[in-house]
């Protein structure tokens, strides 16, 4: 390995040729406030020693990385909890619900409006017929509820509220149909 | 110069946090190998580029395998289209993902990233002086007392004329914050979406043309209706020499790698061309943070590097 300050009269020579072609100094190494641009940094090999011992180990340590992007859902067909995998195929209606990322439902109690006192079940990721969705969910929560439901359509942002808390009814009444 | 990165209205502040979308990662499988790899340095030999390229019988179909696959979505196709003539060929199809440039176009996303570009960099310099300011006013003006007048202490105080400004604008005043990292994102697939929807979105194979004649690009664009203003990205950059000499005299005409793009960029732009290395990068990083495991650590705030 050369020395530091080998390396900063390369850099120096780099300059120079900088001003005679732009593309001739293209590999130009910068350090900025790099330790190892200090004169009196030696090689690494002078502070500590290493040996390899096996490299064939590693995929033990890869296992135990956590998975950059979100891993697929296990297939096996049963699960601990309420919670079940996508379809495969679409249901036969005008609108679609997609999933999240994390395979989730994406319907949302939020609170909102004044210092967040008002409940609202927010239903995202629609593609399709909203309108005819809204229509269908709503009808099912006033029957469900025994009272008037009120919503909100939202076309730009594909996403439909409704004011009270009907996270569950509606998550259920989506997994029903299929979604 | 061999690099060209000329978008007046991108500082470097913008390249840094747009950058950090498509720094690559070797986390996603990519088909990289598909597409053609080109060298870092294709500005040596002139006369090579002169020579005819080679390709494989037309037409050439880029079926790719796509990453995070659609599961109910078309996949969106697009021409290839070469740049080595004036005429336009078409090479081939390539499939794009309907993630990516067919999503449905939230113009309260975009705008949102229009104004945010605008105003992070944004310093106002409108000023206006207070009472302690102002010069004078040091002295009570009369007695508290006797006079029959009104009582006051300083000739500068804000209810009289020629007195300090309350509330005024004080300088400087910095407009910078920071968008939210879905706003971001959201908004560079929106306008790529746009841009395809409207037939403002061109899939070049490379930006290789065989002469630094500003006038071939300026008949190029002009035959393919494209323009007036083109923004030409590409994976690397380093650009080739001659679409950098050619594009060099036009303000119009812009050269930008990957890691520039950004949404103010495409809108100002009429026409925006995509090299296919750039095509797979913009795919591949946007796809990663849509899905990425992380997502909590990607919106934390006022960290460039680490988003």
């Amino acid at each position: 390995m050369a020395s530091a300050a080998a390396r900063s009269f390369v850099f120096r020579q780099h300059i120079n040729t900088c001003r005679l072609d732009f593309a001739s100094c293209l590999n130009i190494k910068s350090f900025y406030s790099s330790y190892s641009a200090n004169p009196k940094e030696k090689s690494p090999e002078h502070y500590t020693q290493y040996h390899e011992v096996s490299s064939d180990n590693w995929k033990f340590v890869e296992r135990l990385k956590p998975p950059t992007v979100v891993p697929s859902f296990p297939k096996n067909g049963s699960y601990f909890s309420d919670w079940t995998p996508p379809p495969d195929t679409p249901p036969n209606l005008p609108y679609f619900v997609k999933r999240t990322k994390n395979f989730m439902v994406p319907v949302y109690l939020n609170f909102e409006a004044i210092r967040n006192q008002r409940k609202i079940t927010m239903v995202k990721h629609i593609e399709g017929d909203i309108w005819a969705m809204e229509k269908d969910i709503k009808s099912h929560l006033e029957e469900v509820t025994k009272r008037p439901v009120v919503s909100q359509v939202h076309e730009v942002g594909m996403y439909i509220k409704f004011r009270g808390d009907y996270a569950l009814h509606v998550k259920k009444w989506l997994l029903n149909a299929g979604f | 110069m061999a690099t060209k990165i000329i978008n007046k209205t991108v500082t470097e502040f913008s390249l840094r946090i747009t950058r950090c979308f498509f720094v690559p990662s070797k986390a996603i499988q990519t088909n990289a190998a598909l597409f053609q790899e080109r060298s870092e340095t294709s500005i040596t030999n002139v006369e090579e580029q002169l020579l005819p390229t080679i390709r494989p019988p037309l037409p050439i179909i880029y079926s790719r395998k796509l990453a995070f696959p659609p599961k109910f979505k078309a996949v969106r196709q697009a021409w290839v289209s070469n740049m080595d003539t004036v005429e336009e060929e078409k090479l081939g199809l390539i499939d794009l993902h309907p993630e990516v440039f067919a999503e449905r176009p939230r113009v309260d996303i975009i705008h949102e990233n229009v104004r945010w570009q605008q105003l992070y960099r944004h310093v106002s310099y409108a000023n206006t002086k207070v009472r302690y300011e102002v010069r004078g006013g040091g002295r009570k003006p009369r007695p508290q007392k006797g006079s029959g007048r009104s009582r006051h202490g300083s000739i500068r105080s804000p209810i009289w004329r020629g007195g300090g400004i309350v509330h005024g604008p004080r300088s400087p005043t910095p407009y910078f914050y920071m968008l939210s990292f879905n706003a971001r994102l959201n908004g560079l697939r929106s306008t790529l979406s746009a841009k395809l929807a409207q037939d403002d979105l061109h899939i070049v194979d490379s930006l290789d043309i065989p002469t630094d004649d500003p006038s071939y690009l300026e008949k190029l664009v002009e035959e393919r209706g494209w323009g007036p203003a083109v923004l030409f990205v590409d994976d690397n950059d380093i650009m080739p020499l001659n679409i950098t000499a050619a594009s060099d005299v036009h303000g119009h005409y812009n050269l930008m790698p990957v890691y520039g793009l950004n949404v103010h960029s495409m809108l100002k732009h009429h026409t925006l061309v995509l090299t296919l290395a750039a095509v797979e990068r913009i795919e591949e990083r946007l796809l990663f943070h849509l899905n990425r495991n992380d997502a909590a650590e990607a919106g934390r705030k006022h960290r460039l590097d680490s988003l």
